[in-house]
């Protein structure tokens, strides 16, 4: 049982595992069930990622005041690169792989690489518009965010 | 003004290629070693000293820790680490001057020391490129291809382009510029192989936008400085170096809102602190200039942030060649972490220094009398950027 998990893992994952801790766990619930969650502020609206307390006014104590809420899984590029070299072998198929900064329509930045059709030139790729895909490791118990090009 | 002594940089110790197998600790100590004699002094006189690294604690460069001093002997009344990357120099000057000036010590060494080319020369071995430091389990990056600070900071490259322009070739004029003022420096690793813009160019895409070319060197090596007071530094053997102004700036608390950090850096509180405390009214009255590169957009956003040339303009500025031997500001004259050697984030600190003195050989700037010198680093938030920014005025005068 053990060696067959492992067997599974390295075959489909053998890349670093993604940080799960206590303040990003309720996020990666989400992504398990293709929600992207936004740290949001109940007392404002305003959206954040990752959790942190909202700065526009005083919070109540652990920021007790926010909460994970869906957002729309859209936004646009902010910046990105084309990753020419592996620097973990694990990343040696996905070459050259897109990695971009995303502006998401509530405002939060989030990175992740770039699937399906690829922006040729990355100065004309900023500002295009993107959405989140959801690529399941169920086995291993988390989902991976990934971003592909839309029509505006 | 306040009626406090004024500090000073009097010893100086370099380690630029030391023998195959010499750790990171017996590096600090030797640079720590050869700073102490610089000054004069005795390892006796050394009564403080800071351990200048990457990251705070328990990240790397930990091969070393709590040792060096027992290594070379120091009786230290105090021992600790300083780390936000690039922003080491200013940071552990502005702390060793709490203690200077406060009498709990009276003379401070500063080293920092790095194996980043044995590491990856070991790393490469096992199918990993670049340098052998990956970013920490806790960054968001890690598992989505992020491992390398060339994957997050080339996005302030191509953030660059598209606002304002810029091109490639105008990054590349700032790896030709210092690969010149390299060429006229014994000891920088790219001594006598001066590059052209097809050179650029023609070196490997790493992290498009970034070429090679774009990056840093990865060494081995250490630097070590020693400061003290004004009165005790004119006892000492090399003519002082006086810290003239010092200032911060952080960006970390407006990265989810202020997106406009990815094409400046938080050079204008820290720019507007030291300057002042220096008495300059601007960048006019520096005589030489070095810029933390650790990719060459670093150097073109300060030049920008700090009014060399207007926001947005520093591509074609660069073009003209007013960085280059010759040209309207010496920049990075050593050859900076682009052509000399990437010391613990110390090489253009190092540089002032010896400029400041005189020391500097064939690229000596004439007159020199005040140097600027930056830094930048810092924990990355994600999905961020390294965010300090560090503003330090050293002077003779
Ligand atoms: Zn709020």
């Amino acid at each position: 049982m053990t060696t067959e998990t492992t067997e599974t893992t390295e075959r489909r994952w053998n890349k670093p595992l993604p940080n799960i801790d206590l303040d990003n766990k309720a996020f990666w619930d989400g992504l398990r069930d293709h929600q992207l969650l936004l740290w949001t502020c109940s007392t404002c609206g305003t959206q954040y990622w990752p959790k942190c307390y909202c700065i526009k006014h005083e919070n109540e104590p652990y920021a007790q005041n926010m909460s994970w809420q869906p957002g729309s899984g859209r936004g646009k590029i902010f910046a990105l690169n084309r990753h020419h070299w592996a620097f973990h072998p694990g990343f040696q198929d996905e070459l050259p792989y897109i990695y971009a900064l995303i502006e998401l329509d509530e405002g939060p930045l989030i990175s992740t690489t770039i699937v399906g059709k690829q922006p040729t030139d990355l100065v004309s790729a900023v500002g295009e518009p993107v959405q989140i895909v959801y690529e399941d490791y169920a086995e291993l118990g988390f989902t991976i965010p990934r971003f592909e090009l839309i029509d505006a | 003004m306040t009626d406090r002594q004024r500090i000073a940089v009097v010893g100086l110790g370099t380690v630029h290629d030391a023998p195959p197998g010499t750790s990171q600790r017996m590096m600090a100590a030797e640079a720590a070693r050869l700073a102490i004699a610089d000054a004069g002094l005795s390892i006796s006189d050394i009564d403080g000293a800071l351990d200048l690294r990457r990251s705070g604690g328990g990240g790397d460069r930990s091969t070393y820790s709590d040792v060096f001093t027992r290594v070379l002997g120091l009786p230290a009344q105090f021992y600790f680490t300083v780390g936000r990357g690039g922003a080491v120099a200013g940071l552990a000057t502005a702390v060793a001057t709490g203690f200077l000036d406060r009498g709990l010590a009276n003379y401070v060494v500063c080293v920092g020391a790095v194996d980043d080319y044995t590491k990856a020369q070991l790393t490469k071995k096992q199918g990993q490129r670049g340098m052998a430091h990956v970013e920490k389990e806790g960054y968001w990056g890690k598992a989505l291809g992020d491992l390398r600070a060339v994957s997050h900071h080339s996005w302030m490259a191509s953030r660059h382009m598209a606002e304002y322009g810029t091109t490639s070739e105008q990054l590349g004029a700032i790896a030709v510029a210092q690969r010149a003022w390299a060429c006229m420096n014994p000891e920088a690793r790219m001594y006598g192989r001066p590059i052209t813009i097809a050179d650029h160019q023609a070196s490997p895409l790493v992290a498009e936008p970034y070429h090679l070319l774009d990056i840093s060197q990865i060494s081995d090596g250490a630097v070590a400085f020693v400061l003290t007071t004004e009165d005790r530094a004119r006892d000492c053997a090399q003519k002082p170096v006086y810290v003239q102004g010092q200032g911060f700036g952080e960006v970390a608390a407006d990265l989810w809102w202020e997106k406009k950090n990815y094409t400046t850096m938080a050079v204008a509180p820290a720019k507007q602190k030291a300057f002042a405390q220096a008495g300059l009214s601007g960048v006019e009255d520096l005589d030489v200039v070095q810029l933390y590169d650790c990719f060459t957009a670093e150097v073109l956003f300060q030049l920008e942030d700090y009014g060399f040339c207007e926001k947005g303009e520093g591509g074609k500025w660069v073009e003209a060649g007013h960085t280059a031997p010759g040209g309207t500001v010496p920049l990075n004259t050593g050859g900076g972490l682009l052509s000399n050697k990437h010391l613990g984030d110390l090489t253009g600190f190092s540089e002032a220094v010896l400029q400041l003195r005189g020391q500097a050989g064939e690229r000596q700037v004439p007159d020199c009398e005040v140097a600027l010198t930056t830094g930048h680093g810092g924990e990355l938030v994600s999905p961020g950027l390294c965010s300090i920014h560090t503003s330090t005025i050293l002077g003779v005068a």
